[in-house]
């Protein structure tokens, strides 16, 4: 069961891992925006399951998403959510075209949006791939417009098949020094979670 | 939003398994995926309780009554029975139950959801009066116990009432 063995130690454990990714995903951001977003590791959070929601913020707010799913025994989800305003310009920014007014957004920034949830998914996955010395194999990215609560809740499940608690990472963005109301939350199923904690442990001894 | 969610902004969400006692004028929150929204709602006695299930059927696991279909149904009658309502004349209004991302595979969690929801009601001979469950998208429902209504909200659609 994940709550006798994930406790603080197991969160240290992972607040490296996650610090790495993120240093990782952050380089592979700045390159991808010409060095204007940045990330940082927000926080790894051991969560009860009922507080998930309210804890992360979620609230009843529909939110713009994208969503690459880990596929295989050891699978995962990793979401990245933002605002409308400061997707849009995210977008505008990546098109080299002015900030689109429509309601709905048009298939050209939804690419746009897309590739960038990719490549941020990409370079966790890089990350865990080397640590684990075995492929993951994320699924091409989904654009949603839903509320953020519904989707986390449906990335918990697997955790919480067998827990009354969540591990979440979460990432924070900022643009120039301004924090932006973008996140990227990683969670993994249960069995890649025991397999990361296997392997970060191995790695500290050999080194 | 509804206009009964919006006058009630402040009150607090239903959480992941658990299970909320709704008396007047307060109304039940939730947001849904796979999980399901249940609602169990007397009229005569003007009581309603809303849980948020997670999965189907405990199997031995543990975890608190409103985490599993066949544990949340019966702790809410039992909460409903010590407000003085009687399982007879007891009605049902299901949500959520969703596959968010389409997935494939023998284990879809809200199809399971829904089929040990409608089997356990119909065991305890509860009337299903309004749902709105299942396809690849969330919801946000409210709960009014006063009307016994429950207002489900899909983005991009219209809103229904059960």
């Amino acid at each position: 069961m994940i709550e006798e063995h994930l406790v603080d130690p197991s969160l240290s454990l992972f607040n490296q891992l996650f610090a790495a990714a993120t240093r990782s995903a952050s380089s592979a951001m700045s390159r991808w925006t010409s060095g204007e977003i940045m990330l940082t590791l927000d926080e790894v959070r051991d969560i009860p399951l009922e507080e998930v929601v309210g804890e992360l913020d979620m609230g009843f707010d529909l939110l713009t998403m994208v969503v690459l799913t880990l596929e295989g025994d050891l699978s995962g989800q990793l979401i990245l959510t933002f605002d409308e305003e400061n997707g849009r310009r995210m977008a505008a920014s990546l098109l080299n075209r002015d900030v689109n007014t429509d309601p709905q957004w048009s298939a050209l920034e939804q690419s746009a949006l897309c590739e960038t949830g990719n490549i941020l998914g990409c370079a966790y996955i890089n990350v865990f791939t080397d640590l684990l010395d075995q492929e993951l194999v994320p699924s091409p990215p989904m654009f949603i417009q839903d509320y953020g609560a519904s989707v986390l809740e449906q990335s918990i499940m697997s955790q919480a098949v067998t827990s009354e608690r969540v591990i979440i990472c979460r990432t924070r963005f900022s643009r120039e020094g301004q924090e932006l109301d973008w996140n990227v939350f990683f969670v993994p199923s249960q069995t890649l979670l025991e397999r990361l904690e296997r392997a970060i442990e191995s790695s500290n001894e050999n080194n | 939003m509804s206009s009964v969610a919006a006058a009630n902004k402040q009150l607090p969400m239903v959480g992941m398994g658990q299970i909320v006692m709704v008396t007047q004028p307060e109304v039940a929150r939730a947001v849904l995926g796979s999980c399901i929204g249940v609602t169990l709602y007397h009229p005569r006695a003007r009581v309603g309780a809303m849980a948020h299930i997670v999965l189907p059927r405990s199997s031995g696991r543990t975890g608190p009554p409103g985490k599993f279909v066949n544990t949340a149904v019966p702790h809410m009658i039992e909460l409903l029975e010590d407000a003085g309502a009687k399982v007879f004349g007891m009605v049902a209004k299901l949500a959520g139950g969703a596959n968010m991302f389409k997935a494939t595979g023998p284990m879809q969690v809200g199809t399971a959801n829904i089929a040990a929801v409608r089997e356990l009601l119909s065991e305890l001979g509860i009337r299903i009066a309004g749902e709105h469950l299942g396809g690849a998208k969330g919801r946000r429902v409210t709960f009014d116990p006063v009307t016994g209504d429950v207002i489900v909200e899909i983005a991009g659609e219209t809103q229904v009432v059960l």
